[in-house]
């Protein structure tokens, strides 16, 4: 484990060094007070203007579904963003020959960064949330989210091969998010559909309140992890 | 030390590496010689373990490649034709960095010094030139005194003065006993460095011996002399071993008249040319 922690270690360096992945480690928090405090006086300002007792929060659970994926969204897409300058550098592939290994790499890189951004999920939840939230969902939604943010990432360093084209890339992993909103607005079976994204079953399992929910969740994020870390390798050779 | 068997790899499904065979011994150096995409460098991806998804058998220092652990990198250094480094970092908190990855390591400052760059140990890598990058990119791949070497043109893009202080250095890690995967298309490197090449060619080895058995087997030496023959300038080509039964030159080297003379052999070049029909540069 000593050298995937050394690795962890310059990953952090690197981020520190790099302004703009620095700077958008604050996006989850600064969102976090623009949920928090601008979305109760827009939906006061829009009730009060178009005279009724509700508009915004009956969907204040999806702005947290949002929040609670943010977090681990922003620091798995920071990662990626580092992943593609060292694939630039062709530090991925010389990673891949010292005692740090492909997979050690990627737990470096996008395992140890999920994990920590479970607990910075759950702490800006806990803040800024506007529904009130049981501890068990709020910790398994908040896993969930990191598992999904690692398949984001897989997507992103598979498929780009420097930062720009992971940015422009970034844009389209949105579509993997898709699904938060869709139990929201989808009554029929029409939703299912949408359930090979784990953002839906995330979703249902907040909605409903029903942990079983949590199963289709962790195996629809496995398949699309798995898939890309094939490809991610194959990339590597 | 490294013992490949019925090996069978593609990238596609059209066949590249097919059925290839050969071993490696210990204290070895030994080079992939080819033009570009011949597969050399697929090769050394396979036996340092990146591409898995082989047919066949690939041993190396005793390790199954498909089936290694991450402790068969303590010994094993590679050297890719790219330099992979932080450019953000100096060089020597580059070594620090990958030093600190293995159980054990070699003294950094003597590294830097080995290729001129002690001078330089502070500097920011993105402000070396190519050729440093090279010189530092190497030493990487010997931080950790690992027994087995895979150099990817550890000379290309150097000046003759580098490419000189880096292969006197795998000489000597040679003389230290380590095994040197060297992968090359320049030939003069492959003579000069390798106890034993192997010619690949559309991913197959054409041929695998000594460089001098490859030219000697090949084309003898010859001897090429030019003389005067009533004010017109002659000049004859014979082979090395024949020398004592040509009249003429034994007559001209009596009358003192030769004009010019000159020994030669085929590089390793012409017998690549010869065998494959491909150029190597």
């Amino acid at each position: 484990m000593r050298p995937i922690f050394r690795c962890f270690v310059m990953f952090l360096r690197q981020i520190s060094k790099d302004g703009m992945l620095y700077a958008s480690l604050a996006a989850p928090l600064l969102a976090g007070f623009a949920f928090r405090f601008g979305i109760p006086a827009a939906e006061a300002a829009l009730c009060g203007y178009f005279g009724k007792a509700a508009i915004l929060s009956e969907y204040y659970l999806l702005f947290d579904l949002f929040l609670a994926v943010m977090t681990p969204y922003i620091v798995c897409f920071v990662s990626s963003l580092v992943m593609l300058t060292e694939y630039d550098e062709n530090m991925t592939s010389y990673m891949a020959v010292t005692p740090v290994g492909k997979r050690g790499y990627i737990v470096s890189r996008l395992v140890f960064p999920a994990v920590i951004s479970i607990f910075a999920s759950v702490i800006i939840m806990i803040i800024f949330s506007l529904t009130v939230w049981s501890a068990p969902i709020l910790l398994i939604t908040c896993a969930l989210s990191s598992l999904l943010s690692i398949a984001v990432s897989l997507l992103l360093v598979s498929f780009s091969h420097n930062r720009v084209e992971g940015m422009a890339l970034g844009k389209l992993t949105g579509i993997i998010l898709m699904g938060l909103p869709v139990p929201f607005f989808l009554f029929s079976g029409v939703q299912y559909l949408f359930s090979i994204l784990p953002s839906f079953w995330i979703a249902k399992l907040s909605v409903e309140d029903n942990y079983l929910y949590a199963i289709p969740a962790l195996l629809t994020s496995f398949l699309w992890m798995w898939v890309l870390y094939g490809r991610f390798v194959k990339k590597l050779s | 030390m490294i013992r490949v068997n019925n090996l069978c790899f593609s990238y596609t499904k059209k066949p590249f590496i097919e059925n290839t065979n050969f071993e490696v011994e210990s204290g070895e150096i030994f080079g992939f010689l080819g033009p570009s995409g011949a597969g050399k460098s697929t090769l050394q991806k396979i036996l340092t373990g990146l591409i898995t998804s082989y047919r066949g058998s690939v041993i190396v220092n005793g390790e199954e490649v498909r089936r290694h652990d991450n402790g068969f990198y303590e010994n094993i250094g590679v050297d890719f034709e790219f330099p992979s480094l932080y450019e953000k970092l100096t060089a020597r908190e580059n070594l620090k960095f990958f030093a600190s990855l293995y159980n054990k390591h070699r003294d950094i400052d003597k590294l830097l010094l080995s290729v001129g760059l002690i001078n330089d140990a502070d500097k920011k890598v993105s402000d070396f030139s190519k050729g440093m990058k090279s010189r530092l990119n190497f030493i990487k791949a010997l931080l950790h005194d690992p027994q087995i070497l895979f150099l990817d043109e550890p000379t290309s893009g150097l000046d003759p003065s580098s490419s000189r202080v880096m292969k006197d250095i795998i000489l000597d890690e040679k003389t230290k006993g380590k095994t040197i995967i060297l992968t090359t298309h320049n030939m003069y490197d492959a003579t000069e460095l390798c106890d034993r090449v192997a010619f690949i060619v559309d991913g197959k080895i054409r041929a695998l011996d000594t460089p001098r058995s490859l030219i000697m087997g090949r084309g003898a030496s010859k001897i090429a002399y030019t003389y005067l023959d009533n004010g017109r300038e002659v000049r004859t080509e014979i082979p090395l071993c024949k020398t004592s039964e040509d009249e003429t030159l034994s007559r001209l080297l009596r009358e003192n008249r030769l004009l010019s003379i000159h020994s030669g052999e085929p590089t390793l070049n012409d017998i690549f040319v010869e065998l494959t029909g491909r150029q190597l540069q």
